[in-house]
Formats: C-alpha cells, structure tokens, sequence
C-alpha cells in the first residue's frame, strides 16, 4: 500500500495542490472544494498540507453513523458515500488531523480519495512536500535527513 | 455565461463606506482581457484629466486576469493603477504585485476592485465572500505591518486570510511608502502607501473561496499539467527555482561592476551576497508557482520573511552598504515600515553620496555626520526620513522596461513576468490554448498582439495627458522592430498552433 507523505518544512504554500484537486474533482478551482488544505503561519514560513491519512484503525468509520465512511480495497482510501451520507458531521469532529473537509453545495462531507491510485496533488508538488510513496518508506527521509546529521556530527569530532 | 472572468467590478466608496457589484460585460472583458487592461479601461472611461492622489475621488483599482484563481502556473500577480503621488504634475501609474491577493480576490468573486473615497478615521477593509465591512481601525494604527497581519488574521480567527496593509511610513503620508502583503510582497513604484494613508485605509483583509468556473476543466487540467511539466524542464527556469533570484541579480552585478555605475567594488559585493546565501533559510512562491524564486531569510533566531534578492541588493551595494546584516537590517525597516525599496534605495543613495540634503534637517546631519559604518548611517537616515515628516523627496520614476511589450502581455493575463521573461518553451500559443480552455474565447496571436498595443496606446495617452489634457491626436504605434521577442519567435514556429486552428 502506498501513503501521501507530507514534509511540511519544505511546503512554500502555493496551494498548487488545492487547486488541482478542485479542478479535477470539481471542475471548478476553489479551496473551498480541495480535499487537501495547506495551513499557514506566515510570519514563520510555516505551511502544512493536511490532507486525509487514511488511518489503519480509522474513527471516521467508527463514528459514520449510516455507514458511509468506508475503505476503498484497491487503494486503501478511508471516503465518504455519497449516497448514504447524511452531512451529521461527526468524522470531522472525530478526526485527529481535521481532514475531513464539509462540500459546500452538495453538504457531504468528503476526503482525499487518492485519485484512483495517482494523487496529481503530489505530480503538482514541485518542492517535495507532498509525495505517494509506499507506507513503510513514509519515515525513510526523516531517517535520511537524521543519518546526515549524524554523519557530519562524527565527521566534525 | 462568462466562464474564467467573474464578470464583476467591486466599486468601495470609503466616504460613504458602502460597496457595490457593477457588472463588466463579455465584449469589455475580450477587449481588455484583465489586469492591466481592465485597470486603462477603467481609468480611460472614467477620467479625462488627472486628478489630484491626495483627493478623495482618485481611485486605487486593482485588478486580475482570466486565469488569476485557477491552477495555471504563475498566476498569482495583481495589477494595481491609481494617479501616482510619485511626481509632479500627477500622472496615472500602475505596478503590479505578485503574491496571494489577486487569487483571493477572484475568490472574492470579482475581477477588478475599486477604492474610492476617504474615510473619516482609520478603518481596514473586511472583504468576505463578497460581504465588505468596514472596520474600526484605531486599534492598529501605528503598528507595523508584520503585527497588523497578525493582529487581524486573530482576530477573524483564521490564519488563512490574506492581508494587505500599510505600515507607520503610509500612515504619515511618505510618498514612498508602499502596501505590504504577506509580510512579503509589494507593489513598487507607485506610492501605495501613501494613497492608503490619504485614504486612512489601514488594511484589507481579504478571504474569497468561491469556486472559479472554466469553459473546458479537463483540458485545462491537462494543459496545466503538460505546462507545469515543461516549466520544470525548462533549463533557464530549474537555474531560477534553485539559486532563486541570485545568479541573475549576481550577473546583473557584475555588468554594473564592468560598467564602473554606482561605485562598486567587486571584492566586497561577493562577500555581500555570499553573506546573504548563509542566512536563507526556505523558499517561498506565488499562488500556483513551480518555481518558487523567493527565499526566506533567517537571522540570528528572527524571520525576515520574503526577502526577495533584487531588493536587497538595491539595500546592499547599490547603497554602498556591503555588510550584510545591515542590508538585512534595512530590509526589515522597509518590510515592517511599509517603504518601497526601491525608492529608498534610489533615496539613501543620493543622501550617502551626498548630493541631495532635502530629506533630512539640519540636525538630522549633524547627527548622522560621525557615523562612519555606511550600513549604520544608512539604517539611521532612513529612520530619521520616516520619522522626520518631510514631504518633499525627489524619487525617480520606474525604470523603462526591457521589453514593455511582454510585461504588457504578462500583465494583462496577470502571469509572472519573470518567469515568462525567463522562459524559452513557454510560448504564446500556451498561453492562448490556456485561455481558450478557461474562457471558451479563441483569440489569435493577432487579437493578443493588438489587445497588448492598444493597452500600451491608451496607457500612454493616460499619461500624457498630465502634460496636456485637450492632446488626442493619435500616437504613434510601436514600431514592428519593437514587438517582444516572444511574439516573433512564436511567428518563426508557429506551426502548431496553425494546425490547431485549421482541424
């Protein structure tokens, strides 16, 4: 299974991503209609992408009280029916990351549905920030990012 | 039903505060297109002679394109217009500011806003969704714009509002003082600062999230997609996305180097800009941007957010300041001020040479006279000048444009002149299939090559008539030797679009 992996440090804010999945869901641009949300603090250059993480144990289902939160098995995507959504609301109260975003015209609440298995919002991240990779290398920059420093602090001794 | 435009002037009279929509028509819209366009056309309809910057009727119109809003890459930017303070007799001016502002304000559901009027006591301007408020602003006035920012996105409790404000320079009425957005950008050359400060416009803060529709989304997806990818590739682009705007600004240095202009010493001006490469920290870009050519600055445990390297080196070496942190001390005065850099380059130059005195009184000399660090004396002038409440500056008008031509393209369709300037693979044709997608209007090289000159034409004509109001003979056309080079290498390999046209 593959995951979108945000690195938030290297975010400029350009909601580029936003953008195009409106324009690809929607057919209308509008951050209003993104399921991918770039928060800022500006006067800190700081931008985090929240998009849905598709949880393993996933409390949006839990809590979908007509059953319309479920896992799409080709890609593993947590969406929203359509159909059997009542816009109750609860998997945006319950979601730890606030991912779940509430559609202004149709009253659905809806989520990052991984675009059938290639999200253009990471073919659209020119800086890096967002990027579908497989679950198990998610950490592998950290890792990186942290074996280098590492590296420099034994060369220097 | 007009599909890309919104179809939508909103006209803000502050002296009466109220607001209202006037529709723009479809046949105005292909006419003027945007940005730029919309702004002359507003201006020519509107005014037969200049009026007076300090008085309440002159309007500050600010204005975006069809694809403002959208996905298209580099199409963050806002034109403004207003009759400029900068000289005198006053003559229509016009900037444009790169940014968030323009994609908000398409959100806002309109493609140019109009600010009239004067109000009675400081207010900000709440634009949400197309309800504006107007707001007390005493509470704001004389804070400086990094806290005016913050304090206004706290208090609509949403940091994803975009403000554009004014900083204590505007509020004294400093001719060149400017608006800043972003804590970053500005819009130079015009004196914004001062306009909002006669306007006793603090702020405005902005939030427009309502969907932008487009005549074909899936091919315009796709023609964005195909864009951005070529952008990527693009050699003279990838050496902008990663030294930012340094290795044109270091080549720019060293032809004024070569040329023996401004004094400078190479030696010097090297360990300037090496300085600053230690302190950028991240980068940042306009709405939509793949490239991203703006880079933070970080310095001793405090954020100069956006610092944008042409200005800095107008703050640095053209200044005769070749100590970094002074630069950086001086971009900050400027960005929490709310001053054009440019103009204060051009300013402290004059003063640091010591040809020019004006600014500054007697005791402002004697004061500043011992200072030997130049990056010291410079960042104490500047703010003995803000300070200091003189009116009378000698500033220099913007410098003639390259290529007015393709700045007046770029403009209108309110796209990235830098970039598009940088670009080699970015043709007109990707522009015109761009639009067609948007719009659903067809325009050929023709029509956008006429549109541009008319714009020019009328622009110029809005300017001389400070000179002469009764003069409408017509002015002459640009010359064919004069067309951008983009036009014309477009007619040399023309041929897809030829192809295009005929299926």
């Amino acid at each position: 299974m593959s995951a979108i992996s945000v690195i938030p440090e290297r975010c400029t804010g350009c909601q580029a991503c936003e953008m195009v999945c409106s324009l690809s869901h929607e057919d209308a641009c509008s951050s209003s209609l993104s399921r991918i949300r770039v928060k800022k603090w500006e006067e800190i250059s700081l931008f985090i992408p929240i998009v849905c993480q598709n949880c393993e144990k996933p409390p949006c289902v839990d809590v979908c009280p007509t059953g319309a939160r479920r896992r799409v098995s080709e890609t593993g995507a947590v969406v929203t029916d359509e159909k059997q959504c009542v816009g109750c609301k609860s998997c945006l109260y319950v979601c730890p990351n606030g991912a779940p975003v509430f559609h202004p015209s149709t009253k659905r609440t809806m989520t990052c549905d991984l675009c059938k298995g290639r999200p253009l919002c990471t073919e659209i991240c020119t800086v890096g920030a967002l990027s579908y990779i497989r679950e198990r290398d998610v950490s592998m920059e950290k890792k990186r990012v942290y074996g280098q420093v590492f590296l420099q602090a034994m060369k220097s001794r | 039903m007009i599909k890309g435009w919104t179809g939508k002037r909103l006209r803000i009279d502050l002296s009466l505060q109220k607001a209202w929509l006037e529709d723009i028509s479809q046949e105005v819209l292909r006419q003027w297109f945007g940005g730029r366009g919309l702004n002359a056309s507003f201006f020519s309809t509107h005014f037969q002679s200049p009026v007076s910057p300090s008085s309440p009727e002159n309007p500050v119109a600010f204005a975006v394109g069809p694809l403002t809003g959208t996905l298209a890459p580099c199409s963050g930017w806002t034109s403004i217009a207003s009759f400029s303070p900068l000289s005198t007799p006053p003559i229509y001016g016009f900037t444009w500011m790169p940014g968030y502002f323009g994609a908000s304000l398409k959100g806002v559901g309109v493609d140019q806003c109009v600010l009239q009027g004067k109000a009675d006591r400081p207010i900000y301007l709440w634009i949400d969704d197309g309800e504006v408020r107007f707001e007390e602003a005493g509470h704001l006035w004389g804070k400086e714009t990094t806290e005016t920012t913050i304090t206004l996105q706290e208090e609509k409790e949403d940091r994803n509002i975009e403000v554009l404000c004014i900083g204590p320079a505007g509020e004294r009425q400093i001719p060149f003082a400017n608006v800043i957005h972003r804590l970053s950008w500005t819009g130079d050359y015009l004196g914004l600062g001062y306009l909002f400060g006669i306007k006793q416009l603090k702020a405005i803060a902005i939030r427009g999230k309502k969907p932008i529709t487009l005549h074909d989304p899936k091919q315009f997806l796709n023609l964005c997609l195909n864009l951005e990818d070529r952008i990527q590739k693009d050699r003279k682009v990838q050496k902008l996305k990663q030294g930012g705007k340094l290795p044109f600004l270091s080549r720019e240095g060293e032809t004024m180097i070569k040329e023996g202009t401004g004094g400078l010493r190479a030696g010097l001006a090297k360990q300037w800009s090496a300085f600053l490469k230690t302190c950028v920290s991240s980068r940042e870009g306009c709405f939509t941007c793949p490239v991203n050519c703006g880079r933070n600055i970080q310095h001793q445990e405090s954020y100069f957010r956006g610092i944008h390297l042409e200005k800095a080196w107008h703050l640095g070496p053209q200044v005769g300041v070749y100590n970094g942190e002074w630069t950086l001390k001086l971009h900050h005065l400027c960005q929490s001020q709310g001053l054009d850099p440019f103009l204060t380059s051009s300013l402290l130059a004059k003063i640091m040479k010591g040809s020019e005195y004006a600014p500054l009184s007697e005791e402002d000399l004697r004061q500043t006279e011992h200072i030997e660090d130049p990056g010291e004396k410079a960042f104490i002038i500047l703010q003995r000048i803000i300070n200091g409440g003189r009116k009378e500056f000698h500033l220099p008008a913007r410098p003639a444009s390259e290529n007015k031509h393709l700045d007046a393209l770029a403009d209108i369709i309110s796209f990235c002149p830098i970039v598009v300037k940088h670009l080699t693979q970015r043709t007109v044709s990707n522009m015109i299939d761009l639009i067609y997608a948007a719009t659903g209007y067809f325009l050929s090289k023709e029509d956008l090559r006429d549109m541009v000159r008319n714009i020019l034409r009328v622009e110029s004509r809005l300017q001389n008539m400070g000179l002469d109001a009764n003069d409408h003979s017509p002015l002459p056309l640009p010359g064919e030797s004069q067309t951008s080079e983009i036009l014309r290498r477009e007619e040399r390999n023309n041929e897809s679009t030829a192809q295009r046209t005929t299926s």
